[in-house]
């Protein structure tokens, strides 16, 4: 969401190639998919429609729970502040002058997101200027404008006494941050107004919510067909928001493979559907696929690209790595994990280091889907004492 | 990248006292740079991984991505998966075997599979070359030491066994798969590429993967490193 301008949109030789070619091949072997194929597939979600009368009452309401994004650390942390010296400008005619020398001396390297002169609101002197760093000052033990500015460059005419203020080491990237350090000191900031609006919980209209809410609902019947099988209460839910086409629903199977968590379910169930996959899951009712409209005649979605996932809780470090290799769409979760790692643990879905980054949100449901621990704590003391 | 010979049992000191000794190393990680090669010579992504279980290889793996169009078929999960067979075979409890069990792979596993080696609690992996794209042992996230006490356990890692080996495998991989002058081939490959490709294509804003490896570089080669590195 906040990575709106791709540096790489320009480079259009290459790619105009690739289109070209495979837009030959499309002319041989392949058609878009037609309208037909688009409604039958419409029709066959009839079965994989969650049974949503069985939870009516609790889980019909899409005001009782609000989707808020994910953000990265640098998005969700707190500004760091670091020291500067600033200084009242005690005659307002040397403003332009004295920030042009400044800019000279002290540059602010790093640091454009800084305004070099602030408005004093009821003070004496209506300006103050940012005169250096407290790391960039040549003594730090007489802080007077004489040491900060030597001789030469900067005439100290119209400078008052030098004063600590504290200003943002890192440009605001959200709204709360910038509320924050502008605070400090007044700081340009460039608002991306998704975020903005993703932050207020106000990103989703009521018939997305609805379609939302509709799918969290199919992962948490999963979950709980899992859970009746002994398994882990973890359900998760592949769609394609283009078609609004739920592609695959699985739950957790770690009860006979440990390493079989519903995302990693449900990641094999989407290879079934486009005629791939290594599992065989068709002994779990709970679990199950759309066989794309004929494999043969649309262009096939490759792995899970432009797909969203919705899952109860939040994924482990082994299935968020797993979506990142899927190059998933979006991803919706429920409720936190301890180890998860998209908000808990790690951010796997806003690291830099990793050539594919999304965006996650949490809370779809968040209420619901915490319960499902209880049911698992429910299933588990009633084993235990089976066995004892 | 030296193949830090001298340094490499640094981070190995044992805790729980399983340990492959520096023969059983030479011995297993001579077997998974066989296997690499033969993956070489078969055009395939030159990695090999095993898992030895009382000096047994209870499971083998490669990168199976393509075939089974799931993005999490890595080596190292095709092998886990063999040495679950495996105990299923022998009827013997997986975790008893698993703590007993090391994992010799020519590339450092990636951050999905270091998390999937934890929930298996396997002791010790021995690695060739890092892996700086997706590497789960320190090299993008350190997923093997980390504090995550709900996701099995740390495990130690014996890293830069014939690391220049390892790295000139895949360069050559890479090379083999670079169709430089050869027209028909290339037209060839941009097909493989830009076939499972084409909805981003007419798509423009799920490009990110695409652009992605423009962005790289403008060759064929760096699509290949892209869609075929584990
Ligand atoms: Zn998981
Ligand atoms: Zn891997």
């Amino acid at each position: 969401m906040h990575e709106t301008t791709h540096p790489v949109r320009v480079t259009t030789g290459f790619f105009m190639f690739e289109l070209k070619i495979c837009l030959n091949f499309w002319d041989t072997s392949c058609q878009l998919i037609s309208f037909t194929d688009f409604y039958e597939a419409k029709e066959n979600t009839g079965t994989m429609e969650p049974q949503t009368k069985r939870w009516k009452g609790s889980e019909c309401d899409t005001d009782s729970w609000v989707a808020y994004p994910v953000l990265s650390d640098e998005q969700s942390q707190d500004v760091e502040l670091i020291e500067a010296f600033a200084a009242p400008i005690v005659d307002k005619k040397e403003t332009s002058r004295l920030v042009r020398e400044l800019n000279g001396l002290y540059p602010l390297n790093g640091l454009q997101h800084i305004k070099r002169v602030r408005a004093v609101k009821g003070s004496l002197h209506p300006l103050e200027v940012l005169v250096c760093l407290v790391s960039e000052a040549p003594d730090l033990k007489e802080a007077s404008i004489d040491s900060l500015l030597p001789s030469g460059g900067v005439k100290h005419d119209g400078l008052g006494q030098p004063f600590v203020v504290t200003v943002p080491a890192r440009p605001p990237l959200t709204r709360p941050q910038f509320e924050l350090v502008r605070k400090h000191w007044p700081t340009s900031f460039h608002e991306d107004k998704q975020v903005t609006v993703a932050l207020r919980g106000e990103l989703f209209s009521p018939p997305q919510k609805a379609r939302m809410h509709t799918y969290m609902t199919s992962a948490l019947t999963a979950a709980r067909t899992g859970s009746e099988l002994g398994m882990e209460a973890v359900g998760a839910v592949m769609v394609d928001p283009v078609m609004e086409r739920i592609i695959a629903v699985g739950h957790d199977c770690r009860g006979d493979h440990p390493l079989h968590h519903a995302v990693m379910v449900c990641i094999d169930l989407v290879a079934r559907s486009q005629g791939g996959g290594c599992y065989p899951f068709d002994r779990y009712p709970g679990c199950s696929f759309q066989k794309l409209p004929d494999a043969e005649a649309s262009p096939q979605p490759y792995i899970c690209t432009g797909y969203d996932l919705y899952v109860t809780r939040e994924p482990c470090v082994m299935c968020a790595m797993a979506l990142v290799h899927s190059r998933i769409g979006r991803v919706f979760y429920g409720t936190a994990s301890a180890d998860g790692a998209f908000g808990s643990k790690y951010k796997i879905h806003s690291q830099k280091d990793l050539n594919h980054r999304f965006e996650v949100y949490k809370g779809v449901l968040g209420k619901q889907c915490e319960d499902l621990n209880c049911v698992d704590q429910h299933i588990n003391n009633k084993t235990s004492q089976h066995s004892r | 990248m030296g193949t830090e010979e001298g340094r490499y049992r640094l981070s190995a000191d044992s805790a729980e006292g399983f340990l492959p000794s520096d023969e059983e190393i030479e011995k297993w990680m001579d077997s998974a740079f066989g296997m690499a090669k033969d993956a070489l010579e078969n055009g395939e992504v030159p990695v090999g991984c095993l898992m030895v279980y009382n000096d047994e290889v209870v499971g083998k793996g490669r990168n199976e991505v393509n075939e089974t169009k799931n993005a999490t078929r890595h080596a190292e999960m095709v092998a886990l998966d063999q040495l679950l067979d495996w105990c299923g075979g022998c009827s013997l409890d997986v975790s008893s075997v698993c703590e007993r069990t090391a994992l010799y792979v020519t590339v450092e596993p990636c951050i999905m599979c270091a998390a999937a080696l934890r929930l298996l609690n396997i002791p010790v992996v021995v690695y060739g070359c890092r892996n700086e794209r997706f590497g789960g042992c320190g090299s993008v996230l350190d997923v093997s030491s980390a504090d995550l006490p709900q996701t099995g356990s740390a495990f130690k890692c014996v890293s830069g066994h014939r690391a220049d080996e390892a790295v000139e495998m895949l360069k050559t991989f890479y090379k083999q798969e670079n169709p430089n002058g050869d027209q028909k081939l290339f037209f060839c490959l941009s097909f493989i590429v830009s076939f499972p490709m084409s909805p981003y294509l007419i798509f423009p804003h799920l490009n990110i993967f695409c652009l992605f490896g423009i962005f790289c570089s403008s060759s064929l080669r760096s699509f290949f490193q892209l869609y075929l590195v584990s």
